[in-house]
């Protein structure tokens, strides 16, 4: 401390009541601090007042799994009934208290740390962390007194004391969890005169910016590393001011779920390197949509600023529900409700609106004052209410893959924005989409009906694909289908192709048999989901397939169907263990459906399913890891060629977005259409494109691998002369006189109801009916040939990564080789 | 607002529609006999005729043919002087004027054409734009 401030310490004035002791510890700033003991004393005197019942914050929700685990606290006063063994911030929170943290994050395990959570507890000697203390029946807490304050200003001081006062040019600015609490518990001055520490920056690769000065070592990214990611690549260097986090090495962060520790950060010591200097995050909008990079369809929220995607988060679900609960729970508003007397009455949308727009003119009118009056004035007495939809949705917890995260910038490059026809040059003409229309219409008039071929790719939306097939339809054709798929999948057993488990039905299981899959490149949050298991339950896990890098213990059983069989007869070792457990889980790889003997392995597996008695009726543990973001919607809309050879007699290919292709059986002379949002494999070949919008330009339906049908939202407006697919399918079978009798999305909607209900049952897992017992008896013959790996490049998938310049360095510099 | 018409007075309220109608045809009367002019001042010689702008100016007028109210076709009258005064006094550009008098609304893009009678409103709407 300087010796001005001292000086300027000792000439204060001080209060007459503080003690002596007190007088020699003055190290506070605000004058209603400096005796924190005796104004305690003197609240503790009046009497507790009547305090109105608060709501738990961000709709938390306590679940009692057994009523007589519950314990009862006071929350400064105020009582709240908990589960046994929750911690005291957690009960403040379900009391409605915010307390302020910076090492606690509710996913990871608990540090105890920062120090920033102190609370008050009655009868104990100091104020305790509330994060790492557990609530105990009858525990007084409070988190308003002047000791808590006074001690968290005080943390506040140490924390600010080594941390630079950047935030005009930090990212993190304006969502900066020490800048909010700074403002909120902070000192109003500061009594810091000598250098700042400083830390030299990490490279952590391409995707994570260092500025290691602004660290206040909370160790959330440490945790959440070694924890969730499953690297062991974060660490804590050097003790007291010294401490540093790092690599030990020079190293890269080689996750696939690296981009998750920009999130958790509370400060801006770890931010996005692409997104670094792009914008501010009060200039963007937030729209929660569908990730479509993988099959899983995390929840992400992209963040556009005017036409351009800035940046993509994973979105929050736990705001909304906190356990699995929330949608059964009997206080959920589920109807809108209007009070026009006394009483609710459930009421239709239209008449609310209407009600909402009589009363507005006529409230504004009583409240002079303003609008925000009139709105407080017209909630508290409450005439209407209107129900929104609060998903129970918990996918990918709130974490994302760094392909999610960080292809948007892929949005971008390479996209087509005109209709274009190949001319007799063989070079791309730009053209109106009267004419391109009218081309395509006449082609496919001139070829026989089952010379037609429509394929899908892995990114269609299902309304698009439901618009395609039915057009297809309408020209006598039935061949279409979904990449990915492969040629004779099977669509009519919804069992047989979705992850019957569910994601979170994962984390019950207790032996894992991967059969032809590597779920930390095909589906990185399931591989999540897994290692969470492993390292919650100690579940076993095993592998069939080419020898992969898992990060969580797994025991390599072999490369080729062949140790399938073993199983299957009972003569392999990793029998004992599927037999033994309490609920087993296999997951076969959707790479399978591209290979002949698919048949011939799937009743391989069902043999092991049966046998480890791994279907019953209260467990389904035979899953199917999906690919792509567009497979398990198509195969419930029957997307399913008619012959598998098509593509051999194709005169007229409609690729819908399908890219990963082999289109080297096509005739020289078949007329192919591609319809996309990029410029990617599927254009080579293509005489015209018909420019489409990408998903973060329209809205779309899509069905993750558990079979959970989610919605995108348009964040920005498509480019250029692009179209929504749907509508150009619907436009050309209009010009090609087939009229699709659908004219807006929810007319295309009712016609998917039709077909696959559960679609429309948004934010819905509908699990599958049957059991898979109903099939028929398969005669093919396995063929020994190892499995190969499904996902060759983790980060370049689809058309929108590959076009991705953020996607291309990662896989340079981080993919294992 | 325009300099010249500073110096004009804002004429007194139509009392009746047929007071009102009469400004009306006196303003569309001021703004024929300033065709030639805008004709040459903006250079629209190659891209339009004066009996075209005569009859975008009808189209105007006719736009609002079913306003009653007398006090709003004063309103109207106004605006319309006012974007008459601009054009005269050379303050708009010549796209501004091909743009809004010449090709239309739609736009300088629109591939307007005869098969697209038969068609359903969707199409057209797909032709134009993604948003409908
Ligand atoms: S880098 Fe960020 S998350 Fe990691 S310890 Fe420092 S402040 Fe915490
Ligand atoms: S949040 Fe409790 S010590 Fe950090």
């Amino acid at each position: 401390m300087g010796l001005g401030l001292l000086a300027s310490r000792a000439i204060r004035p001080f209060n007459s009541s503080s003690s002596s002791r007190l007088l020699l510890r003055t190290i506070v700033s605000k004058p209603e601090l400096q005796s924190p003991e005796s104004s305690a004393a003197a609240a503790d005197a009046c009497p507790e007042p009547d305090l109105p019942p608060r709501t738990p914050l961000a709709g938390a929700r306590v679940h009692f799994p057994n009523p007589e685990d519950a314990i009862e606290v006071f929350v400064d006063g105020y009582p709240v009934k908990i589960p046994k063994g929750m911690t005291v911030l957690q009960a403040c929170e379900v009391a409605g208290v915010d307390i302020p943290r910076f090492c606690y994050h509710s996913r990871l395990s608990i540090a105890g740390n920062c120090r920033m959570c102190l609370v008050e507890v009655e009868k104990s000697p100091k104020p305790v962390a509330s994060c790492a203390m557990p609530a105990l029946p009858g525990m007084k807490i409070k988190t308003d007194t002047p000791v808590a304050k006074k001690a968290r200003e005080g943390v506040m001081e140490f924390l600010l004391m080594n941390h630079p006062l950047d935030c005009p040019i930090c990212d993190q600015g304006g969502e900066c969890d020490l800048q909010d609490q700074s403002m909120a518990f902070g000192s109003d001055r500061g009594r810091f005169t000598e250098m700042k520490r400083s830390v030299v920056d990490k490279n952590l690769g391409p995707l994570v910016k260092t500025v290691m000065t602004r660290c206040i070592q909370c160790t959330r990214c440490v945790r959440f590393a070694s924890e969730v990611a499953g690297v062991q690549d974060l660490g804590m260097l050097g003790r007291g001011s010294g401490e540093e986090i790092g690599t030990y090495v020079e190293k890269l962060m080689t996750s696939e779920l690296s981009g998750n520790v920009i999130d958790i950060c509370p400060v801006g010591a770890l931010t996005s390197k692409p997104f670094a200097f792009k914008a501010r995050n009060w200039e963007l909008k937030g729209t929660e949509s569908i990730d479509v990079t993988d099959a899983v369809g995390s929840n992400i929220r992209i963040d556009s600023r005017g036409p351009e995607v800035m940046r993509i988060l994973p979105r929050l679900n736990e705001s909304l529900c906190t356990n699995q609960e929330f949608n059964k729970a009997s206080d959920r508003l589920i109807k809108l409700g209007l009070r026009p007397n006394n009483i609710f009455l459930p009421e239709t949308y239209p008449t609310a609106l209407f009600y909402l727009e009589l009363r507005l003119p006529a409230l504004a009118f009583l409240e002079p004052s303003g609008p925000s009056i009139l709105f407080i004035s017209f909630f508290t007495c409450l005439s209407l209410f209107i129900p929104v939809i609060a998903t129970s949705v918990d996918i990918n917890e709130e974490w994302i893959s760094d392909k999610t995260r960080f292809c948007y910038d892929g949005l971008k490059r390479q996209r087509l924005n005109d209709p274009m026809i190949r001319g007799a040059d063989g070079r791309f003409k730009a053209v109106s989409w009267r004419d391109a229309l009218a081309i395509v219409a006449e082609v496919a008039h001139q070829v026989k009906p089952e010379e037609i071929v429509g394929i899908a790719g892995k990114l269609s939306d299902a309304e698009s694909m439901m618009a395609l097939k039915d057009f297809l339809n309408k020209m006598g054709s039935n061949n279409i289908w979904c990449e990915g798929t492969g040629t004779q999948p099977n669509a009519d057993l919804r069992s047989g192709y979705i992850m019957n488990t569910s994601i979170n039905g994962l984390e019950k299981a207790d032996v894992f048999l991967l059969v032809g899959t590597q779920p930390r490149v095909e589906a990185a949050m399931v591989n999540a989901r897994i290692r969470k298991t492993v390292r919650a339950n100690n579940a076993k896990v095993g592998y069939v397939g080419p020898e992969t890098d898992f990060n969580y213990d797994c025991q390599h059983l072999g490369t080729g169907p062949n140790t399938l069989l073993e199983i299957a007869e009972g003569r392999h070792p990793f029998v004992s263990a599927i037999s033994n457990a309490k609920n087993p889980v296999i997951i076969v790889g959707a790479g399978l459906f591209e290979r002949e003997d698919k048949d011939a392995i799937f009743s391989v597996v069902e043999t092991i399913a049966k046998k480890g008695n791994v279907v019953r009726p209260d467990w389904n543990g035979l899953n199917v890891l999906l690919l792509n973001a567009a497979q398990a919607a198509a195969l419930d809309l029957g997307l399913v060629p008619e012959s598998s050879n098509s593509i051999e007699s194709a005169k007229f290919v409609y690729l819908m977005g399908a890219d990963d292709l082999n289109l080297d059986k096509l005739p020289k002379d078949a007329f192919v259409v591609y319809q996309g949002h990029h410029g990617d494999h599927g254009v080579y070949r293509a005489n015209v494109i018909l420019p489409a919008s990408a998903f973060s330009e329209k809205e779309g339906t899509y069905e993750n691998t558990e079979g959970c049908s989610q919605q995108t939202l348009p964040a920005v407006p498509t480019v250029g002369d692009a179209r929504d697919d749907w509508k150009i399918i619907r436009a050309l079978s209009e010009v090609a006189g087939v009229r699709l009798p659908y004219d807006t999305v929810g007319g295309i909607r009712s016609r998917m109801r039709t077909v696959a209900p559960n679609l429309l049952h948004v934010d819905e897992r509908e699990p599958a009916t049957l059991g898979h017992s109903l099939k028929p008896e398969v005669t093919q013959k396995v063929n020994p040939a190892p499995f190969k790996s499904a996902v060759e490049n983790f980060y370049m998938t689809d058309s929108i990564t590959r076009a991705s310049k953020i996607m291309a360095q990662c896989s340079a510099t981080l993919r294992k080789k | 607002m325009s300099f010249t018409l500073r110096s004009v007075k804002v004429p007194p309220n139509s009392v009746n529609l047929e007071e009102a109608r009469s400004r009306v045809f006196d303003f569309f009367r001021s703004a024929c006999r300033s065709i030639p002019s805008i004709i040459d001042i903006y250079n629209l010689d190659e891209v339009v005729t004066k009996s075209q702008l005569r009859s975008t100016i009808a189209a105007e007028i006719r736009k609002n043919c079913h306003v009653t109210n007398p006090k709003v076709i004063d309103m109207l009258l106004f605006k319309g002087m006012e974007e008459l005064n601009n054009i005269l006094e050379h303050a708009k550009q010549r796209h501004h004027m091909i743009g809004q008098y010449v090709v239309g609304h739609h736009g300088l893009v629109q591939d307007l054409d005869s098969k697209d009678q038969g068609l359903s409103d969707f199409l057209k709407n797909f032709y134009k734009s993604n948003y409908f």
